[in-house]
């Protein structure tokens, strides 16, 4: 059921300056016949990519290749300026963990606005249950997220952010979490939810992550697809048992 | 609610759909009648629909309590029973099962709001909205709602779910019940199955004369050829149909015999040679009437629908399946089978003996009564995890983000500070105390009774004030819940309205007070004033969607709408009122903003409204909802913007 299907996508995207903000300017220029040309760069060039249940696809290449803005074409926030998406399934994007915190509100009111944000009814068991994985003390729970260390913020998001399993997810790099004691237990925690969703999109630098967890790798290079790489033996099983025998 | 059983308490069934008996009869109403009577052993069954007569409310139908919910005419193929979601609301608690016969918004809206959650709800599903399809954008949020919701999806035919992608989403809720009719009523010792009668020219077809029906296909193709046709019903599409009938000369042939009871139908099916159904829209999902045909032993010509339709009589066995709104090709398999005596006698046979076997009363009460047992006996829990599945977002969706995120804030205003709650409306009562006794100054008017309405219009203004100064910088705000998290931007638009509505819900105490202190407070007045109310805040929003779109665009628009919103502020009747100054000035007269206070204002205080007040709000409305269509679709672009 669960499916992407981008057809000949291309994306312009505007590079606005500060005197594109400009209204005034904009409607001067057009009285002066001087239609300040505004910048535009092609961020996604003709991109075709297939995926159904059980693609697991890393997207790689240079700086502004174009990697998250593929991700967020996928997710819908920019709309496709050439060609068609068409996306089947509830699409969870993980592209940056900090969207939507409030830093005045204290840590379990955060958890429960970033989970209705995310489409869920929060619970006393769902919260509970995120605030267990993190390893704080209960009494944190009443505490402004203000207060916290950057390492224990992180565990917070993450922990609500890897809470639900997702049917397509879209991850720009893996995330990874600083604090030592607990990157272990976020990467098990990260493989388990890419294990269970449908269909899997990582952007990231780092090809020997791809090679592990993706099934696919596209390499990008100024918007355009450079190549498809099929990696051959789906090593992200063998990790997982790895995982669960250590 | 009484309950009409001996036996230790049944489980007790609340049929919810529009329309029921004596007002309508067909094919759901006929499925709902049989549930209710074949159930009745182990479910008390009452029914909760529209109608249209002002006469009994409660009346009693085979054994059924119904109660009729006052309707006053159809709007968009739906009642307009403005008291129906009330007394669904009222009437659920009463109940151990629900069952809801789709498609019916209405009562999708009442489950939409989460009412009757704590009761197991059972969706037959009968059709997909064919009709007015332009509106489902707005319908079918609704209605995934209601199925993510539901215990069980019942549909007569698994092709059903394979063609509707609603229904695929919840493939595993969906049990095919085929409906199944009762073939004794049809043994008659006299008519034989293969019984065929000596003319052989006889055609029949059943059903309300709507369009869907296709009966205009049927009437034309009776006009190329010599057969004989009858179609018993009543509906809309009638004078159409005399009409058409009339037109192509076929008033020997062609006879609408209007409604027709139960004992009646069934002998005329007997008599009959050949049973059409030249249905034309997926609106037709089963066709029960045809199912009743084979059960009285005639052969079928049906149309290839994507439905359940060419599947209970299937071409070439019991039916001559056609393409629908085709009429050569229904006159031509119509001719076929009314030249070949031996054809009829052998499908006709086919076709009771599938009645019979495949689509038996007994099985369709046995499969019903697991259904609606397995409804009623599963644990909440289950029930809340499987709806627990995240959809994508529609506008339902948004606009409780929206209100989370005001909440929220909302929230947030009054842990920041001690004197939190009460500092905004502090402040609100010194600003109107101090207004209130300038204006005194001057002008010689009463202070005292002015000052609940004055306290009134700054909340108002106040709200419009703030929604739309915070709409110009809302986007910006919420770059990363945009960009990150792919949240359509709309919502914190809405956030901003929310947010406004609920502190001005918090200022409104100040008024409040002093219109009970003060005023010869009428509670009929404040009603009055409601409608005008809500266009104000509809019309607040729209202008806040487009502005704070617009400044988001082009950021020099921001100090632009400040300094707009404080001339207007001056010159519109906000702390002062008209019969204070020189007679309607012109500035006045073309502000809009006069018109958009105006509309609540004279209600509240007992006047009448000026209609030119009302068309130049009206007319303001309209513009700014088209400027708000134009800016939704540019609002797509916003993530480039921030």
């Amino acid at each position: 059921m669960v499916s992407i299907s981008l057809h000949n996508v291309g994306l312009d995207y505007p590079l606005y300056g500060a005197y594109d903000y400009s209204l005034k300017r904009r409607l001067l220029g057009h009285l002066i016949r001087d239609p300040g040309e505004m910048r535009i760069i092609r961020a996604v060039d003709n991109v075709t990519i297939e995926a159904e249940t059980g693609a697991r696809i890393g997207l790689a290449g240079p700086n502004g290749s174009g990697k998250s803005t593929l991700l967020r074409l996928i997710a819908g926030v920019y709309p496709p300026s050439s060609g068609s998406i068409a996306v089947r399934g509830n699409v969870v994007p993980l592209l940056g963990l900090n969207a939507g915190v409030n830093l005045d509100f204290v840590a379990e009111d955060n958890i429960a606005l970033l989970l209705r944000i995310s489409g869920r009814k929060p619970t006393r068991a769902m919260i509970e249950e995120i605030w267990a994985f993190t390893e704080l003390e209960a009494r944190m729970q009443r505490v402004p997220l203000r207060m916290f260390s950057s390492g224990m913020l992180m565990r917070v998001l993450f922990a609500t952010a890897t809470a639900f399993p997702a049917d397509i997810l879209l991850l720009d790099e893996w995330l990874s979490v600083v604090d030592e004691n607990f990157a272990e237990k976020a990467q098990e925690r990260l493989l388990n939810l890419v294990s269970q969703a449908a269909i899997v999109i990582i952007a990231s630098h780092d090809q020997p992550l791809l090679r592990r967890t993706c099934t696919r790798i596209i390499n990008l290079d100024h918007g355009r697809i450079a190549s498809t790489v099929t990696v051959t033996s789906p090593a992200a099983h063998a990790l997982e048992l790895r995982e669960k025998r250590a | 609610m009484h309950h009409t059983s001996d036996n230790p308490r049944r489980p007790s069934v609340l049929h919810i759909f529009k329309i029921y008996y004596p007002d309508l009869f067909g094919g759901t109403l006929t499925v709902i009648r049989d549930i209710c009577a074949s159930l009745k052993d182990a479910f008390a069954s009452a029914v909760l629909v529209c109608s249209q007569s002002p006469e009994k409310r409660e009346i009693v139908v085979d054994d059924v309590p119904v109660e009729r919910v006052r309707s006053f005419g159809n709007l968009l193929s739906l009642p307009a029973a403005p008291t129906y979601p009330w007394r669904l609301w009222r009437k659920i608690a009463a109940h151990d099962l629900l069952a809801l016969h789709a498609p019916f918004p209405l009562a999708d809206l009442v489950f939409a709001f989460g009412f009757g959650r704590k009761r197991p709800l059972v969706v037959h599903w009968h059709a997909d909205i064919v009709t007015h399809a332009g509106l489902r954008w707005f319908v079918e949020p609704l209605m995934r709602r209601t199925l993510q919701r539901a215990k069980a999806i019942v549909v007569s035919d698994h092709v059903l779910v394979d063609n509707t992608p609603l229904l695929r989403e919840f493939e595993d809720k969906c049990h095919v019940v085929p409906f199944g009719i009762d073939t004794s009523g049809y043994d008659w010792p006299k008519i034989e199955p293969h019984h065929v009668n000596d003319r052989g020219r006889l055609v029949l077809a059943c059903g309300r004369l709507v369009p869907y029906k296709g009966f205009d296909v049927l009437v034309r193709a009776a006009a190329a050829h010599n057969f004989e046709v009858w179609i018993i019903g009543e509906g809309t599409e009638r004078p159409r149909l005399v009409q058409l009938i009339e037109e192509l000369g076929l008033a020997e042939r062609v006879r609408l015999l209007g409604s027709v009871n139960d004992c009646e139908r069934i002998k005329l099916m007997c008599l009959a040679d050949v049973f059409v159904m030249p249905s034309v829209t997926n609106a037709e999902t089963f066709g029960l009437v045809q199912l009743e045909a084979m059960a009285a032993g005639r052969p079928v010509v049906n149309t290839a629908l994507d439905t359940a339709v060419p599947r209970v009589a299937r071409h070439g066995m019991e039916a001559i399946t056609v393409p629908p709104g085709d009429a050569e090709m229904l006159g031509e398999a119509i001719d076929m089978l009314i030249r070949d005596p031996e054809r009829r006698r052998r499908m006709g046979l086919a076709a009771r003996n599938r009645a019979l076997t495949r689509y038996s009363a007994t099985a369709f009460k046995q499969g019903m009564e697991t259904v609606y047992r397995d409804a009623v006996a599963a644990p909440c829990e289950q029930r809340s995890a499987s709806a627990e599945r995240p959809q994508a977002p529609g506008w339902l969706d948004s606009v409780r983000i929206a209100a989370t995120l005001a909440w929220s804030d909302m929230r947030h205003r009054y842990v920041r500070s001690l004197l939190g709650p009460f500092w905004m409306s502090l402040q609100m009562a010194i600003v109107v105390a101090v207004l209130g006794s300038v204006i005194g100054q001057m002008s010689n008017a009463d202070v005292l009774s002015r000052l609940p309405m004055l306290a009134l219009s700054m909340t108002a203004w106040t709200f419009l004030n703030s929604v739309v100064l915070d709409a110009t910088t809302a986007l910006q705000n919420s770059a990363s819940l945009i960009r990150d998290r792919a949240l359509p931007p709309v919502i914190f638009l809405l956030q901003c309205t929310f947010r406004q509505g609920l502190f001005a819900l918090h200022n409104a105490c100040v008024p409040l007070v002093l219109w009970l202190i003060l005023s010869p407070h009428d509670l009929s007045h404040a009603l009055a004033a409601l409608p005008g109310l809500l266009l104000f805040v509809v019309c607040t929003f729209a202008l806040s969607l487009v502005l704070g779109a617009m400044a988001t665009r082009y950021r020099d628009l921001k100090p632009i709408i400040e300094s707009t919103l404080m001339l207007a502020f001056l010159a519109s009747p906000v702390i002062w009122s008209s019969d204070m100054i020189n007679h309607r000035s012109t500035v006045m007269r073309l502000n809009p903003l006069t018109h958009l206070f105006a509309v609540w204002r004279e209600p509240l205080v007992g006047g009448q409204v000026d209609p030119v007040s009302i068309v130049y709000v009206l007319v303001a409305l309209v513009l700014l909802v088209i400027a708000s269509m134009l800016t939704l679709v540019h609002l797509r672009k916003a993530a480039f913007w921030i």
